[in-house]
């Protein structure tokens, strides 16, 4: 045994990328419960991929076969039901992990330097796992995936001059089609996925070798015993191994309990209108995406002409007062300025539909520069103030209410008082709120001191 | 972090036990995917029996009919043909249909069939799988040589079977062609694909 | 940390799904294991759906197998002449046809129940009533205009519809004043039974209801076997739970 190890490490630097990645990887002893999500990230993709690969044995992307096909995989394939749920709840339950995950950093500061670059490929991790949501749907061709794709490429057609053009680029057609569906697929089971995988590894690598954040928000490496090794630090493997496996056995009996006993979750994972082929004269009552796309949905929806103009217009006093009272030197007063007549000539030139877009664009790139607009001096939210504690509540809450709403229709009142449209805009604005006046409510607010180590029990 | 009174033979075990019952799991896990890729519901429904009627089947005709997605020669064989029959036994590599894969035994004959003179085998070479065509012509007329009895002939490597698809010497395929299973549900109906008084096959 | 939690939940609170409007549909109690319904269910389904509407998804040997149907009785009862057991179960009619006699094709019915819900096509199929101005000479308060003629006719005699009239009353601001509109809608209130069928209401409920029940089954075959296998598959996941808890346990005694 050891002398085939021997051989292969000669050829191989097995040993050595074990030793660097698990068994000599240190990680703090003090992760908790929300450090689960990573290692669950990972299987939720692994089970995506084989699940993938084979409904991709008996998926045909013809717009005239697919959905027979798909429920030929559902009634006559041995199996197919069981590997057809695994795929469908194993989306919802991907997304689920990963705004988990994402909250996380959020509570310890894991975006925080040295970790930008971490931070970052992780967004685009979740911008491609969005893109592969939205196209991997179409694919059953069933009603809802028909014209929940069709409404989606539409936006394309708010972006001026090129956007009709560009919106038949993409479905390849003057409708969805046969053409959209087919590049949807090949994208879906082929180019996303490799994205995908790629984005993981260098998100992996990047953070081994900065090494793992903790809930205290202190980092390992600068109390080392004599040997190097830091002194929270325990050895990934074994340590880590085992308690990711109760992690990750507690996570499959949640999957195994909604895969056999409530594969549709009540029409969230699977909805009614997709129990119908994709038909062109009749779009569903309600059209609505899956749910983990409907805080976004919503922020799109919400975007009204009133709205937005209002937005524009406190937009352009914020850029307009910076300029005025900002101690940096002349080009940047005269960037703000540049911007502020931007907005100002886009608000009277440019239609509401396009603006939502922006919006819905903006609340995903504004996830990008999280590292760099929070100026608080701690990571974790331990030994920060009330100020963020706060911001940090009120942000989730409204994002989750984005989402509880934009499952309802915009006129009705599903909460209290106001129409549903009025209630997104405001939670919309708490969204965007968060993060552009984050530099300032991070700077002001009153932390704790950080201990030298982490607290462990 | 500390080794001291570290009970090895019970970690030794939970680690055993752990990958023991994992592993278990991971069997069944993979158990489905591996089912999945048998041959569907569609495909065994179209790999059902199939019923033929042979009451047209002329003396000396061949007719060719798909059973699951293979060709099924039934042969309405002359008396001339039956009598040569027993004349190739030397020139055989199984005159006596020994390789028991080859047919049902209710085929085990000099015949291979239930009824002598209605032959129905599989028209898949033993070789590599080519349909071999017909060569009932006796004689040199076949363009066989002049001592060819009569049988079947495999364009693709040059095999021979006789007039109960049986294999000659020195051709490259292997074994005696293929029986179905069949039965006749009345004289002049066949069922290819099944042979027990139950419809399923 | 366990205040933001705790926050979350309660800001979940409030999200609780409201009524969706529409019809109000009665419940139908659905048994997968009730065998001798679905097999009454199937019948009904073969002798008087599957003349106009397929259910192309689902085979004739597996829903044999499923509900305990033998493939002779299969052959005898249920199976149109020239079909195989192992074909699936395709309307008689073609579906240009349909088109051609009812305006739309009818629909597959194989996901029916997934799609429209059992409770609705429960309703559904006891809400027909006799409407001279509609094309069939039928009309239902579940699906106004439906194309579909009333084919149970028979069985449940004709229904006759009353409605009455529900007074509206909204507010609204024009021009900066309130303004209170009142108008008039018609409601459907109930059924009267204009003539008897050859089913007493009672019966054919019951008819209805196992139709209904095979429906659901239609939707979905592997259903009870999905059930089954979860039980044992949660079993097995628990004992690897205690199992991986206890190696964890073990191991983590070295962290202090």
């Amino acid at each position: 045994m050891q002398k085939l190890l021997t051989w292969i490490d000669d050829r191989f630097p097995l040993s050595k990328v074990w030793n660097e990645h698990l068994a000599q990887y240190y990680a703090p002893k003090n992760f908790n419960f929300w450090y689960y999500f990573g290692s669950l990230a990972l299987l939720v993709l692994v089970n995506q991929i084989v699940t993938g690969i084979f409904l991709t044995m008996n998926y045909k992307p013809d717009a005239a076969l697919a959905f027979g096909s798909v429920q030929y995989i559902m009634y006559d394939v041995s199996w197919g039901w069981l590997i057809r749920y695994m795929h469908s709840v194993g989306a919802s339950l991907f997304f689920a992990i990963i705004y988990l995950h994402m909250f996380r950093g959020l509570l310890y500061g894991s975006h925080r330097q040295p970790r930008e670059l971490i931070w970052i490929f992780g967004t685009l991790i979740f911008v491609a796992l969005m893109a592969e949501a939205f196209m991997g749907y179409l694919l059953p061709w069933g009603n809802m995936s028909y014209w929940g794709a069709q409404v989606i490429i539409s936006l394309f057609t708010a972006i001026p001059v090129i956007g009709n053009g560009l919106a038949q680029w993409v479905r390849g057609d003057f409708v969805v089609s046969d053409a959209t569906l087919n590049r949807f697929f090949a994208f879906h089971v082929i180019a996303l996925p490799l994205v995908l995988v790629a984005l993981v590894f260098v998100h992996l690598v990047a953070l081994h070798k900065v090494g793992s954040n903790n809930p205290d928000g202190v980092e390992i490496k600068k109390k080392k015993d004599a040997k190097g090794i830091p002194l929270d630090g325990i050895p990934f493997h074994p340590y880590y191994t085992v308690k990711d496996i109760v992690g990750v056995t507690v996570f499959l009996m949640v999957f195994s309990a909604i895969i056999f006993f409530a594969p549709s979750f009540g029409g969230k994972f699977l909805e009614h209108d997709n129990f119908i082929p994709a038909n062109i004269l009749s779009t569903p009552l309600d059209i609505v995406p899956l749910w983990y796309f409907t805080p976004f949905y919503s922020m799109l929806r919400a975007s009204t002409t009133d709205f937005t103009h209002g937005m524009l217009a406190v937009a352009t006093v914020l850029v307009a007062g910076l300029a005025f009272f900002t101690k940096r030197g002349f080009l940047a007063k005269l960037m703000s300025v540049v911007i502020a007549a931007v907005l100002i000539v886009g608000m009277f030139t440019l239609q509401a539909k396009l603006w939502g877009v922006i919006m819905m664009g903006s609340s995903i790139v504004l996830i990008f520069f999280l590292p760099w607009l929070d100026r608080s001096p701690v990571k974790s939210i331990r030994y920060r103030g009330s100020l963020y504690k706060s911001a940090l509540t009120i942000f989730v809450v409204s994002f989750i209410l984005l989402g509880y709403l934009g499952t309802k229709s915009p006129d009705a009142v599903s909460l209290v008082l106001f129409k549903n449209v009025t209630w997104a805009q405001a939670f919309t604005l708490v969204y965007l709120a968060f993060f552009v006046l984050m530099p300032w409510y991070t700077k002001i607010d009153k932390t704790k001191p950080v201990p030298e180590r982490v607290t462990f029990k | 972090m500390s080794e001291d009174g570290v009970d090895r033979g019970k970690r030794r075990f939970l680690t055993a036990l752990t990958v023991g019952v994992g592993t278990v799991g991971v069997v069944f896990a993979a158990t489905p995917f591996v089912l999945s890729m048998n041959p569907s519901a569609r495909a065994r429904a179209a790999g059902a029996p199939v019923d033929i009627d042979i009451s047209k089947l002329e003396l000396g005709q061949m007719l060719v009919v798909a059973w699951r997605g293979k060709p099924v020669y039934i042969v309405n064989r002359t008396q001339a043909m039956l009598d040569r029959l027993s004349k190739n036994t030397p020139l055989l590599v199984d005159p006596f249909s020994k390789v028991k894969s080859q047919q049902p035994p209710y085929a085990d004959n000099l015949y291979r069939a239930r009824k002598p003179e209605i032959l129905v085998v599989l028209g898949v070479c033993t070789h590599l799988g080519c349909a071999p065509s017909k060569a009932f012509t006796v004689g040199a007329a076949s363009g066989l040589g002049a001592d060819w009895p009569g049988g079947f002939f495999c364009h693709c490597h040059g095999s021979k079977y006789d007039m109960s698809g049986r294999v000659f010497k020195n051709v490259p395929a292997p074994l005696n062609l293929d029986i179905p299973p069949y039965m006749y549900l009345t004289d002049t109906l066949i069922r290819i694909g099944s042979d027990k008084k139950k419809g399923a096959a | 940390m366990k205040k933001i939690v705790l926050s979350l939940l309660l800001a979940l609170l409030p999200v609780v799904s409201h009524a969706d409007e529409g019809p109000k549909l009665d419940h139908v109690k659905i048994d997968l294991s009730d065998k001798a319904s679905l097999q009454r269910g199937a019948r009904i389904f073969v002798n008087y759906c599957l003349s106009c509407h397929s259910a192309s998804y689902l085979r004739y040997d597996r829903m044999g197998h499923d509900l305990g149907i033998s493939d002779e009785l299969v052959k005898q009862d249920l199976l149109f002449a020239g079909n195989k057991v192992g074909d699936r179960m395709q309307a008689v009619m073609p579906v240009a046809d349909g088109k051609k006699w009812f305006g739309v094709a009818p629909p597959d019915l194989t996901l029916e129940a997934r799609y429209r819900g059992t409770d609705w096509i429960y309703t559904y199929l006891r809400s027909f009533y006799r409407d001279p101005k509609s094309f069939s000479g039928w009309n239902n308060t579940v699906f106004p205009h439906v194309a579909m003629p009333f084919v149970l006719y028979e069985w449940q005699g004709e229904q006759h519809a009353v409605f009455r009239t529900k007074t509206i009353v909204s507010h609204e601001m024009k021009n900066g004043k309130p303004v209170t509109q009142v108008s008039t809608e018609q409601v459907f209130d109930h059924f009267v039974l204009a003539k008897p069928g050859t089913m007493t209401p009672k019966q054919y409920d019951q008819a209805i209801r196992d139709l209904t029940n095979f429906m659901a089954y239609m939707s979905e075959p592997t259903k009870l076997e999905r059930i089954r296998i979860g039980v044992y598959v949660l079993i097995f996941l628990a004992v690897f739970l205690v199992v991986a808890i206890l190696l964890k346990k073990e191991y983590w005694k070295d962290i202090h």
